[in-house]
């Protein structure tokens, strides 16, 4: 009876899972292949597609590390230091994942267009925010912001300060204390936050969209040229065939992320 | 190189962890704090390495002004009281830490490592990490890491708090071997009376953020200042009144005792046995007797008996 009762509730997240991702992604890599590899390669080789890959691999080179080192700074500053505002400054890194990115695009938007308060300014001196690169990297680091910091909070607050303390009573300035002890016992939990931000990075839509103007071959994203085939040139086999791609990346990130997350897990066993 | 502290205060909000404590730490000498949790002693621990800075007062060692010194700068080996090693570093990258910071050569580090292993006997642990050491092993490893800076104090949070019995007693007599091999002025924290009187040749004992008493064990042993020091160094008793060591007691005939008294209990611990009697002021007292005069008194429960002090007793 129990043994039947715990297939019988396998089978439903089984196809839950099959009718939300399996079989839609089953029908993806079908449509894409449909009418072989040649059309499939000719699309995702077209110079809007590459250029859109481009620009999203371009985003994501800085908008990961520079989140990656505010993300290690604020978690360090949450973590380790007391100071006043320190719960407000800790709310305001959950404000990506709370609000819709299409919020925090059009917020992006008042701020830095022609007549916002950084836009104005900026414009004077030559800057253009919107409708550009930089305006895409801006609003692609604000939405994937949070990722590396809640990634190393609990890890920081479990491994405690003694190992620093020991290394601070055996003559280890800051920095060495902080390279030598501190970085080397989160390594695990960085690298999994990285992880989750490049994930957040390349898959950013909404608020890349507002902020972007979706020029073709010019601030297309790879999402929003998979977008814009689908809706806009009717091209059904191109988004097919770069949403191929966009989800192999995708995969390829989930699979460093499972092991990462086996080695979170084994360096946990090894703290007990 | 000797310690002294002045006024010490370190208040906690509306805690009072160390309150206006002044002692003399001896040069060479081996100190045991001792006191129940929550006495500050801890916290005086963290004051002298200056991982904690007073509220008020001055820390000297040698001679020297440390009060406004960063830790990094005292020159002290702290033994944290769960070793806080560095985990993802091997035993001889945890020993040699100290060392690489002093941009020492990299022969000498590797001779000093060796030497060090070898004097806690962790030679063959050289490329063990933590995880996978004793807590023992993992204790004469904080101590080996500690020892390697040639501290001019060397402090010890709770050493032997964590351990099981028997490494307990072993590692105690070692520190107490290496100490006399090696002599470095040595703090140690703990709530163990036996402890401190086993390893220790002097004594703090705090209660409350206070210093209630400080010298040489025996001494304390014999003239506590106070009754708290006088039940926390040992077994004590009421006897008329006083606070007394029930092995300063004993029992004899109901005309002999200073007070008489029935028998209400008798526990034998093997080599000891503790009997106690109520009093016929309704107080109750117990008497600690060896096995031998217990056999020979032929005692049972009930009996009425006297009680007096020892004729040897130290009074």
């Amino acid at each position: 009876m129990k043994q039947t009762h715990r297939w019988a509730v396998r089978g439903v997240v089984l196809v839950y899972l099959a009718i939300l991702i399996g079989l839609p992604v089953v029908f993806l890599i079908v449509k894409a292949f449909q009418h072989g590899f040649g059309p499939f390669w000719s699309q995702i080789t077209q110079p809007e597609a590459l250029s859109a890959l481009l620009l999203s691999v371009e985003v994501a080179a800085i908008a990961v590390p520079v989140n990656a080192i505010v993300g290690v700074g604020a978690a360090i500053l949450i973590a380790r230091h007391n100071f006043l505002g320190r719960r407000a400054f800790d709310t305001v890194f959950d404000i990506p994942v709370a609000v819709s990115p299409v919020i925090l695009g059009v917020a992006l938007v008042l701020a830095y267009s022609r007549i916002g308060w950084f836009g104005a300014p900026l414009a004077r001196v030559g800057i253009m925010v919107l409708f550009s690169p930089l305006g895409i990297t801006l609003a692609t680091m604000a939405v994937s912001l949070p990722y590396v910091l809640r990634s190393i909070v609990p890890v920081l607050l479990e491994v405690g300060t003694e190992q620093e303390q020991a290394a601070r009573t055996l003559g280890a300035g800051r920095l060495r204390s902080f390279f030598q002890v501190t970085l080397p016992s989160i390594r695990w939990a960085v690298m999994y936050g990285i992880t989750l931000t490049i994930a957040r990075t390349l898959g950013e839509f909404g608020a890349v969209l507002v902020v972007s103007g979706n020029i073709s071959g010019k601030t297309q994203t790879l999402p929003i040229y998979i977008y814009d085939d689908w809706d806009q040139r009717f091209d059904v086999l191109g988004s097919y065939s770069d949403a191929l791609i966009l989800a192999l990346m995708s995969v390829i990130v989930l699979g460093i992320l499972a092991v990462l997350r086996k080695r979170e897990r084994k360096l946990r066993v090894d703290l007990a | 190189m000797s310690i002294s502290l002045k006024h010490l205060t370190k208040h906690y909000g509306t805690t009072h962890a160390v309150e206006d404590v002044s002692v003399e730490i001896a040069h060479n000498s081996l100190t045991a704090i001792l006191g129940p949790s929550g006495s500050g002693k801890s916290t005086l621990l963290k004051l002298i390495s200056g991982l904690e800075s007073p509220d008020d007062g001055t820390v000297t060692i040698d001679g020297e002004d440390m009060t406004n010194i960063d830790p990094r700068h005292r020159d002290i080996g702290f033994c944290f009281q769960n070793y806080a090693p560095f985990r993802h570093m091997n035993v001889a990258k945890n020993v040699a830490f100290g060392l690489k910071v002093r941009k020492r050569s990299s022969s000498e580090i590797d001779t000093r490592v060796k030497e060090l292993l070898a004097l806690v006997r962790l030679e063959d642990k050289a490329k063990s990490f933590p995880s996978q050491l004793s807590g023992g092993e993992r204790q004469r490893m904080a101590l080996a890491r500690a020892l390697a800076i040639e501290p001019r104090v060397l402090l010890l949070d709770e050493p032997f708090g964590a351990l099981d019995a028997v490494v307990r007693q072993e590692l105690r007599q070692w520190v107490k071997e290496l100490h006399a091999q090696m002599p470095v002025t040595t703090v140690l924290v703990t709530h163990d009376q036996q402890e401190a009187m086993e390893v220790a040749d002097q004594l703090i004992v705090m209660r409350s953020g206070h210093v209630v008493q400080a010298g040489d064990p025996l001494a304390l042993y014999e003239s506590p200042a106070t009754n708290f020091v006088h039940e926390f160094l040992g077994p004590s008793t009421m006897f008329l009144g006083e606070v007394t060591r029930p092995h300063d007691l004993e029992l004899v005939s109901v005309y002999d005792g200073t007070a008489k008294g029935r028998i209400t209990s008798i526990v034998s611990l093997g080599f000891e046995a503790q009997v106690t009697v109520e009093l016929s002021d309704n107080t109750t007292t117990w008497v600690q007797l060896s096995r031998n005069e217990l056999s020979k008194l032929g005692l049972r429960v009930a009996l009425l008996v006297g009680v007096r002090r020892r004729a040897d007793a130290d009074f």
